[in-house]
């Protein structure tokens, strides 16, 4: 299906026929495709996501090495993404078609619009290469938190970036919207001040769908980080499946797409739970 | 200022700033509000009504302003207030019933939540004791276990609880006047008669001052002491209830209680309207803002402004026929008006039903199923209930030319009936007929084909059409759906306007453009596209002026005379429908309690349900107030019928036998049938 004979890369191009009829064997590769997929869906069960092809080390185990990284990575973006985006986002809802509003509007659109390895490239030159404040690549020394943190530093910014904008208009639409609704009107009709309106009242339906948002936008990062890791030589999981596609280790592009695509929906599900929570509607109707 | 009113609006300008320039919303308004009475501002849409609400709170859109004029609440001028002062005003000295209680409370926080944000400036109360107060506030407008409710969100409360919720909140801080927009609107006859005598019990207990703004001439009527009658932002007349009831001196005044079809009980006749629209406001007007509809307009109407002339007391008016230095009503100089001749129709209503032919539409037991839950759900929640009856071992009928009204209170399935008929929402038992053949086992393109003859009409008649075509596409668009290209499409839209009055001019205008009554109109002419036989209309005039609500059933009727055309109209307005129905079906969870000659259903209703609707309606006559309220509780749920007679728990007659015993159909004398134990004709 995917050129590459997966028993040539593993053996090389020296191995006999016998070795290699031994070898397919040993991985099923000689069964039918879908017994192929029952049996690794089998193993996935059971906690087994393969072994690499080269050091026939367990990719669990890799997988649990790499993840934490990109873990990391996905909440801190997302993370100052969302601090300085939704609050960017209801600061010009409020005060629309004010000069904050266009400022946040043009910054929106341009944050989203820069890919963020040009993000990445450019956030070295000026940090790291011209002002040397912060580390080039790498994630840090292990058990060094801080050393770990100033290296989490600059990706996490160029990742989060085009979030903030992304997060921003979210917010700006749906505030906006939220503040044109009736029950804002009568809130203010009871005279209620304007800090409880906004924080309490708005804020609290305008930010249900961002929180959708923000729960896909996670998810995507767990493998979208894929630039940032290969700049910076972070290690996690978009650089994993990247560096193991060049070689073509499938059985660890297997266990990476797997674990990527579970925590995925793992992760959007969390994000409607906490809709759900906010939201006494969706709660009622589950 | 006079110390007996609580409010004084003097000489009041509001405008609107639009891209189209300056819309001048309220012009001259000036009344006063007495302490301790209830007064009603009356008007149809865009008389300015509820923008005088928000002048008065000083809530206008972004784009209103106050041009000049002054606002006196309990002595001082609200247009003076600093932020402070008016957020002290509003809720503490002022606090509004809105209009739709679905959409005015705040979704994702309970009342609890709700009332104690609103009672925050009491610093000395606490939390707790805010919630105490709450629930008795909330026991006080009628909402039972209080305990339980406080804690609950508007979504857990149906549609009248909802509306007692927001009066709750509104007398929460025990305010100096409390202003209802349109309390009622958005309500069900039933609920609507409970919260009128609900607003009538509070003022009188807490001696407070309300003003009702409202359209709806019953509900002032009912309510009401002192009325204010505004046309297109000026105040035209206002006066004591009786005096602007029984003896209305506007002309304006004087059509809109013509209009309304509570008050005509003539059937044969068609129903009065005003012709004409409301005049453009982004110019002044510069003689009476009405004279361009008044039927008694003269010269000099459409030149000068009227004064305000006071016939006796309160009552006064702005008309210059009231002017007593011109002899009375000497019409020498009435202008010649134009009457647009389309707007007279042919008054020799003759009986077209045809009682020789089989009936057109015959429904037997037809019954609608929705399933609520999936069945995994149904295995979690357990005892859960997954399917609901919508409609139940419905019966009826519809001969050629005749017309049958389907009446009953939200939830009672009328629409969803409407709909199974036409197809459009599958049946789980129960036959179609309809023109001899049977609908319901039929397949999809049989039924397309035939539903060229059975059209419909929609309940929203803007949102029904699509935006982005114009309204000759959109009355053309029935030909083109059933592969009828080969007609001349414009000549078939330029007959069919021709057919329900609307000028030729309006077929490259969008749906935008048009004001309910056109948009109507358009609805009418779609529906009539084909030559159907039979119309379903959902909610014909639903959103409506009384004005324009006559014009719509008056088209309808001229149609069926001439054409022969069977309709099933589905509405919970009756007065209405006893302007255009020759036969009756009143539903009620779903299934028909009462179904026969609709006048006889009127004058003497056999089911006390039907009794209950008949005289919920509030009439537009000062002198005819209901002291008791017709039904207490309200429509139980769908998947929680009542055992025995479903009515018997909000029953007045309720009888041992009703509680378990499901009654059965009986045909009465005159040929009705109801689903009675004692059904009250004997």
């Amino acid at each position: 299906m995917i050129p590459g004979d997966p028993v040539s890369i593993a053996l090389g191009p020296r191995a006999t026929p016998e070795i290699q009829a031994a070898y397919a064997a040993k991985m099923h590769l000689d069964k039918p495709l879908i017994y192929q997929f029952l049996i690794f869906m089998g193993n996935v069960l059971q906690g087994d996501l393969g072994a690499d092809v080269f050091s026939d080390r367990s990719v669990t185990t890799t997988m649990a090495e790499q993840l934490p990284f990109t873990v990391t990575l996905a909440v801190s973006a997302i993370g100052w993404a969302a601090l300085v985006g939704i609050p960017l986002g209801c600061l010009s809802a409020l005060k629309p078609n004010t000069w904050l509003d266009r400022f946040t509007g043009v910054l929106s659109v341009g944050t989203i619009a820069i890919p963020s390895f040009l993000v990445s490239i450019w956030a070295i030159l000026l940090f790291s290469v011209t002002l040397r404040w912060m580390p080039v690549i790498g994630a840090g020394e292990s058990g060094n938190i801080l050393d770990q943190v100033h290296h989490l530093i600059l990706p996490a910014f160029a990742v989060g970036l085009g979030w903030v904008g992304y997060l921003a208009r979210m917010v700006r639409a749906s505030m906006l919207e939220v503040m044109g609704e009736n029950y804002i009107r009568s809130a203010r009709a009871f005279g209620l001040r304007s800090r409880t309106i906004i924080f309490r009242y708005a804020l609290k339906v305008a930010i249900l769908p961002t929180i959708t948002l923000i729960g896909i936008g996670f998810g995507s990062l767990l493998s979208g980080a894929v630039f940032a890791e290969i700049i910076f030589s972070r290690p996690g999981i978009g650089k994993l499946i990247y560096d193991m596609v060049l070689s073509r280790n499938f059985p660890v592009i297997q266990g990476a797409v797997l674990v990527t695509v579970g925590l995925y929906v793992f992760v959007t599900l969390i994000a409607d739970l906490v809709v759900s929570w906010l939201d006494p509607r969706v709660r009622d109707s589950l | 200022m006079d110390t007996k009113n609580l409010l004084e609006i003097r000489n009041l300008n509001v405008d609107f700033k639009t891209p189209r320039g300056r819309v001048h919303a309220l012009r001259e308004v000036s009344f006063n509000a007495p302490k301790g009475k209830i007064v009603g501002i009356v008007g149809e849409s865009g008389s300015g009504k509820s923008t005088v609400i928000w002048a008065m709170t000083q809530l206008l859109a972004g784009n209103g302003v106050v041009e000049c004029g002054e606002i006196f609440f309990n002595g001082k001028n609200v247009l003076d207030f600093s932020e402070d002062e008016l957020r002290a005003f509003r809720g503490e000295e002022a606090s509004i019933v809105f209009q739709d209680p679905m959409t005015s409370q705040i979704p994702v926080l309970s009342y609890s939540q709700q009332m104690s944000d609103i009672a925050y400036r009491q610093r000395n109360k606490s939390f707790r004791e805010k919630i105490e107060h709450s629930k008795q506030i909330m026991r006080k407008v009628g909402i039972p276990d209080t305990e339980q409710r406080v804690y609950q969100y508007p979504h857990q409360f149906s549609g009248g609880m909802r509306q007692r919720a927001g009066i709750a909140m509104a007398l929460l801080m025990n305010p100096l006047m409390l202003i209802g927009d349109e309390p009622t609107t958005a309500l069900d006859v039933t609920m609507e008669a409970q919260i009128i005598h609900l607003l009538r019990s509070l003022q009188e207990e807490l001696k407070s001052t309300v003003m009702i703004v409202s359209h709806n001439l019953g509900l002032v009527a009912e309510l009401c002491d002192e009325v204010v009658v505004m046309y297109a932002g000026e105040v035209v007349e206002q006066g004591d209830i009786r005096q602007i009831f029984h003896n209305a001196k506007h002309p304006y005044t004087q059509a809109l209680l013509e209009c309304d079809p509570a008050r005509v009980s003539n059937r044969a006749r068609f129903l009065p309207t005003i012709p004409g629209d409301l005049p453009d406001l982004h110019i002044r007007p510069n003689g009476c803002v009405f004279a361009p509809r008044c039927k008694y307009a003269l010269q000099r109407c459409e030149q000068d402004r009227p004064e305000t002339y006071v016939i006796e007391g309160t009552h006064n008016t702005k008309c210059h026929l009231l002017d007593s230095s011109r002899d009375q009503f000497g019409t020498s100089s009435t202008i010649e008006r134009q009457v647009s001749k389309t707007e007279t129709y042919d008054s020799s209503l003759k009986n077209i039903i045809d009682f020789e032919k089989p009936p057109i539409l015959n429904v037997e037991n037809l019954n609608v199923r929705f399933e609520i839950m999936g069945p995994l759900q149904a295995l979690l929640k357990r005892n859960g209930k997954r399917f609901v009856d919508a409609v139940l071992n419905v019966s009826l009928h519809l001969r050629q030319g005749e017309t049958l009204g389907l009446v009953g209170e939200s939830g009672s399935g009328k629409t969803t009936l409407g709909r199974a008929i036409l197809g459009l929402v599958p049946s789980s038992r129960g036959s179609v007929e309809f023109d001899g053949r049977l609908l319901t086992d039929l397949s999809e393109s049989v039924l397309r084909n035939l539903r060229q003859d059975m059209a419909m009409m929609f309940q929203d008649p803007i949102g029904s059409l699509s935006p982005r075509k114009t309204v000759g596409a959109l009355i053309a668009e029935p030909f083109s759906l059933h592969n009828k290209e080969k007609k001349n499409l414009e000549e078939e839209a330029r007959r069919l306007c021709d057919m329900v009055n609307l000028p030729h001019s309006f077929l490259n205008r969008y749906p935008h453009e048009l004001s309910g009554g056109q948009a109507r109109r358009v609805g009418v002419a779609r529906a009539l596209a084909l030559e159907p036989k039979l119309i379903i209309a959902d909610e014909p005039t639903a959103g409506l002026d009384v004005s324009v609500q006559g014009e719509v059933l008056n088209l309808m009727r001229d149609l069926q005379a001439r054409r022969k055309l069977s309709y099933l109209i589905v509405t919970h307005n009756l007065p209405v429908v006893r302007h255009i129905c020759d036969r009756l079906a009143i539903m009620y969870l779903g299934r028909i309690v009462e179904q026969g000659n609709g006048e006889m259903i009127f004058q003497k209703p056999a089911h006390p349900y039907t009794e209950a609707l008949v005289h919920g309606v509030p009439q537009p006559d000062p002198d005819k107030r209901r002291n008791l309220v017709s039904i207490e509780g309200e429509v139980p749920s769908l998947t929680n019928r009542p055992s025995g007679c479903e009515f018997h728990n909000r029953c007045k007659y309720v009888q041992e036998k009703c509680k378990t015993l499901m009654p059965q159909e009986k045909v009465l004398p005159d040929n009705r049938t109801v689903q009675c134990h004692f059904p009250l004709i004997n």
